[in-house]
C-alpha cells in the first residue's frame, strides 16, 4: 500500500515536476555555495571552484593552531606589512586586489580582531590596523567587554532580565580560549547557504505532500477507499507513512547530496574549529564547533521539515484541499520575516518553526528564554518542542482522517 | 447474508435525505428505483459505512456494521455512483492498489485481478493508464474493483448511468451473472435496468421507501390501467394536460399514446400490457427522469 501511496503521487505531472524542480534548485545552490568562496591570486584576480578552495585552504592553514597573543602580534605585523606595501597604497583597485592576496590567508583572524575591538554592535573592517601589539593581548577579553558594555547601554538594557544577562556573560566567559583556528570556509558556506536550500525543498515538498490525503477527494476516489476493508485504519496508516518516508527520503537525499558537493569542492577542514571563530559566528553564544553546527543545521532542517510538511498532510486531510494545505509552508516561513521589524515579537518569532529550517542563523541569535529563575536560549526548545508537535499530529490526523463521511 | 436496516433516518441540516427505513434484505438482487435526490446514494452510502445515519441502524447477520468496522467493509464492494480513479495508474496497478486495500495478499491479488480483468472484457487494456480508457470500460474497471474481494454484499450505485445501450446491456448481463450467492443493491433511475435483473425492486421517494416487491407485484399494485391510442396530432395537448402520458410515438396519421388512466381515455383505446416504466411515471410524475431535481 506504501508502495502505491508513494506512485500516486509521483505518477502525476505535478510531482513529477516537483522532482524536477528540486534537481534543479540543488544545482543551483551547489554552484552558488561554491561560488561563494573566492580566492584572490597573486595578480589580484578572484577565483573559485576546486582549485581556488584548495589554494585558499593552503593560505589559511599556515596560520592553523591555536590563537594566542603572539599569533595576533604576528597578524598584525603582516597586517601592517602589507599595509605598508606599494600596492596596497595604490589607488588602482587592481593593486589593492594583489594586496588583499596576501591578506587573505590571515583575513579570519583579522575579522575576529575586528570584531573583538569595534563596539558590539559593529564592525569596522579598518580596525585592525589601528589596534596595537601591547592591546591585542586583550583580545579575548574584549569579546566579554563588549557584550557587557552593549547589555547594559541604553539600547539594551531592558531587553533582557538581569538573569538572561547573567546567563549570556556566563556562556561567553565560559568559551575555551585560546580559539582553535583552521580553514573552515565548506563548513562555513555549507552553513550561509543551507537555509536556503532547506526551505526550498520544504517549500517544493509541499505540492506532492499536500496531494496524500486530499487527492482521494479531488479525484472522486473517496468513497471506494473508504469503504475498503483497510480503508479506516491500515491504508490511512501508510498515506502517513508514505508522507513521512517521502519527507525523509527526499530531505536527506538533497542534504546528503548538498552536503557532498560542498565538502568534495571545498573541503572539511576546520571541522573542530569552534564557530565563534568566523566572522558570522563571533557573537553566538552556543559553544558549538563547525561540525556541531552542521549537525544542528541537518538535524533541526529534518525536525522542521517533518513538522511544516505533517502540518500541510494535516491540512489536506482535514481541508481536502491541496490548495489550502500547501499554503501553510509559505505562510509560516514568510510570515515571519514580514513581523521581524516588530520588537515585541522577537522572543515569539524566535521560537517558530522557520527557525529550525535555518539553525545556522539560529545559532547566532540572541534569543532567550527565561522559566523560574532558569534561562535558555530558543534552540534546545524548538528541538523539543516540534518533535513532540509531530509526533502529537500523527494521531490527530489518523482519526481525524478515518472518521471522514462522505457526503 | 442478512442485512437489517432499522429506522435508518439521515438529515443534512433540515433537509431528510432519508426517512425512518427499516427493511431486512436478504441473498439476491435488489433494485432502488427513484428520481435523482431521492435519497438512493445517502442510503447506499450508509450501507457503505461511508456515512453514519442520524437515528436508526444497519446491521449484518444482526451486528451493528459500525462496530464490525473493517470486518463489515471485508464483506463489501461497492461501485458509487461517481467512480473516481487514479488516472495515472494502469488498470492492472489500479486493481492491485485496491486489492491491498482490501486485504487481499499480493499472490492472491495478483491472480485475482487477472481472472477479473478477463471477466470484465479488459484484457487487452490491462497496461493502459485508467485515464486512457472509454467510459464503458472505466465502468467495467470500476465493477472488477468491487468484485476484488468477492464480496458478500455488492452495492451498484448507477451502475449504467452514461453508457450506451450496447455497454448498457452488456454491463447488466455482466451484474447479472456476479450476482449469485451475493447479496446485490442496484440503485438506478434507468427502469429497464432494475426490471430485467432486480429479484426485488424498491421504489425510493422523498427519502422512503414508497413501494416494495417484485416488479410483477408492483405492477399489479398499481391501481391505473395502462391503455393505447392513436390520436391526431393536435389532439395531444389536450390528453396530456388530463391524463399522465407515459410514452408518445408519432406515425403517419397521428400519435400514438400510452395513456395511464383508471378510465379509458376514448373510444378507440386499447389495454396495454404495463411494464414498470409506466409504474415508475405513475409513482414518480413528471420528476421521473429529471436530472435536475434537488437532493
Amino acid at each position: 500500500m506504501l508502495r502505491y501511496e508513494v506512485k500516486k503521487v509521483f505518477s502525476k505531472t505535478g510531482g513529477k515536476i516537483a522532482l524536477l524542480m528540486l534537481t534543479a534548485m540543488l544545482v543551483l545552490v551547489c554552484f552558488l555555495t561554491v561560488r561563494s568562496v573566492e580566492y584572490v591570486d597573486e595578480q589580484g584576480v578572484s577565483r573559485s571552484g576546486i582549485t581556488a578552495a584548495r589554494r585558499l585552504r593552503e593560505d589559511k592553514n599556515k596560520w592553523a593552531g591555536e590563537i594566542t597573543e603572539d599569533v595576533l602580534i604576528e597578524v598584525l605585523q603582516k597586517n601592517r606589512e602589507i599595509n605598508a606595501s606599494k600596492e596596497y597604497q595604490s589607488a588602482d583597485y587592481r593593486e589593492n586586489d594583489k594586496a588583499y592576496a596576501r591578506k587573505q590567508g590571515f583575513s579570519d583572524i583579522r575579522d575576529m580582531i575586528n570584531h573583538a575591538f569595534t563596539a558590539f554592535r559593529e564592525y569596522d573592517y579598518y580596525r585592525v590596523d589601528s589596534v596595537t601589539d601591547e592591546e591585542v593581548g586583550r583580545f579575548y577579553e574584549r569579546r566579554i567587554a563588549g557584550l557587557k558594555d552593549w547589555l547594559y547601554s541604553e539600547e539594551a538594557k531592558d531587553i533582557y532580565s538581569e538573569e538572561e544577562k547573567e546567563f549570556l556573560l556566563t556562556k561567553y566567559q565560559e568559551l575555551k580560549t585560546p580559539f582553535y583556528y583552521e580553514y573552515a570556509d565548506g563548513w562555513k558556506a555549507f552553513s550561509e547557504y543551507a537555509p536556503t536550500l532547506i526551505m526550498l525543498t520544504v517549500l517544493i515538498l509541499g505540492f506532492p505532500v499536500s496531494g496524500i490525503f486530499a487527492n482521494e477527494f479531488q479525484l472522486k476516489a473517496d468513497a471506494i477507499f473508504f469503504s475498503a476493508k483497510f480503508g479506516r485504519n491500515k491504508a490511512v496508516l501508510s498515506k502517513i507513512g508514505a508522507g513521512i518516508l517521502m519527507i525523509t527520503e527526499i530531505y536527506w537525499v538533497m542534504v546528503l547530496l548538498y552536503s557532498a558537493v560542498v565538502f568534495a569542492i571545498l573541503g572539511t577542514s576546520g571541522a573542530g574549529c569552534a564557530i565563534q571563530t568566523g566572522l558570522g559566528g563571533w557573537k553566538s553564544f552556543y559553544h558549538i564547533t563547525y561540525l556541531q553546527e552542521y549537525l544542528l543545521i541537518i538535524l533541526g532542517g529534518y525536525l522542521g521539515s517533518l513538522f511544516m510538511l505533517t502540518l500541510v498532510m494535516f491540512l489536506s486531510a482535514k481541508t481536502h484541499s491541496a490548495v489550502v494545505s500547501v499554503t501553510a509552508p509559505f505562510v509560516l516561513l514568510f510570515i515571519p520575516s514580514f513581523l521581524s521589524g516588530i520588537s515585541v515579537l522577537s522572543k515569539v518569532l524566535g521560537l517558530l518553526p522557520d527557525q529550525l529550517l535555518q539553525m545556522g542563523v539560529a545559532v547566532k541569535l540572541f534569543n532567550l528564554y527565561q522559566a523560574g529563575g532558569k534561562v535558555t536560549g530558543a534552540l534546545p526548545i524548538i528541538m523539543t518542542l516540534y518533535p513532540i508537535l509531530f509526533l502529537a499530529m500523527l494521531p490527530v490526523l489518523y482519526r481525524g482522517y478515518r472518521k471522514t463521511q462522505i457526503q | 447474508m442478512k442485512i437489517e436496516l432499522d429506522n435508518l433516518t439521515k438529515n443534512f441540516g433540515e433537509f431528510t435525505a432519508v426517512d425512518h427505513i427499516s427493511l431486512v434484505m436478504n441473498n439476491g438482487v435488489y433494485g432502488l428505483l427513484g428520481v435523482n435526490g431521492a435519497g438512493k446514494t445517502t442510503l447506499m452510502r450508509m450501507l457503505c459505512t461511508l456515512l453514519r445515519p442520524t437515528e436508526g441502524t444497519i446491521y449484518c447477520n444482526g451486528r451493528d456494521i459500525w462496530e464490525m468496522d473493517s470486518e463489515y467493509r471485508s464483506l463489501l464492494g461497492y461501485l458509487p455512483q461517481e467512480f473516481g480513479f487514479y488516472p495515472e495508474f494502469s488498470v492492472q496497478d489500479y486493481l492491485l492498489y485496491i486489492a491491498a486495500l482490501k486485504g487481499i495478499r499480493p499472490v492472491v491479488a495478483k491472480k485475482r485481478v487477472k481472472e477479473l480483468i478477463a471477466k470484465v472484457g479488459l484484457a487487452k487494456v490491462t497496461a493502459h493508464k485508467m485515464k486512457k480508457l472509454s467510459g464503458g470500460m472505466k465502468r467495467r474497471a470500476g465493477i472488477a474493483q468491487a468484485m476484488l474481494n468477492d464480496p458478500q454484499i455488492l452495492i451498484l450505485d448507477e451502475p449504467t448511468a452514461g453508457l450506451d445501450p450496447n455497454e448498457r446491456i452488456r454491463f447488466r448481463n455482466l451484474i447479472s451473472e456476479l450476482s449469485e450467492e451475493r447479496l446485490v443493491l442496484l440503485s438506478t433511475h434507468i427502469v429497464s435496468d432494475v426490471e430485467y435483473i432486480a429479484n426485488e425492486i424498491w421504489m425510493m421517494q422523498e427519502g422512503r421507501i414508497v413501494h416494495q416487491g417484485t416488479a410483477e407485484k408492483i405492477i399489479d399494485a398499481m391501481p391505473e390501467t395502462v391503455w393505447e391510442c392513436l390520436v391526431e396530432k393536435r389532439m395531444v395537448s389536450a390528453f396530456a394536460k388530463k391524463y399522465k402520458i407515459s410514452n408518445m410515438k408519432t406515425e403517419h396519421n397521428g400519435v400514438i399514446l400510452r395513456i395511464i388512466s383508471r378510465e379509458k381515455p376514448c373510444e378507440q383505446a386499447k389495454k396495454a400490457y404495463v411494464t414498470l416504466e409506466d409504474v415508475f411515471l405513475y409513482y414518480f410524475g413528471e420528476k421521473a427522469g429529471d436530472e435536475n431535481v434537488a437532493i
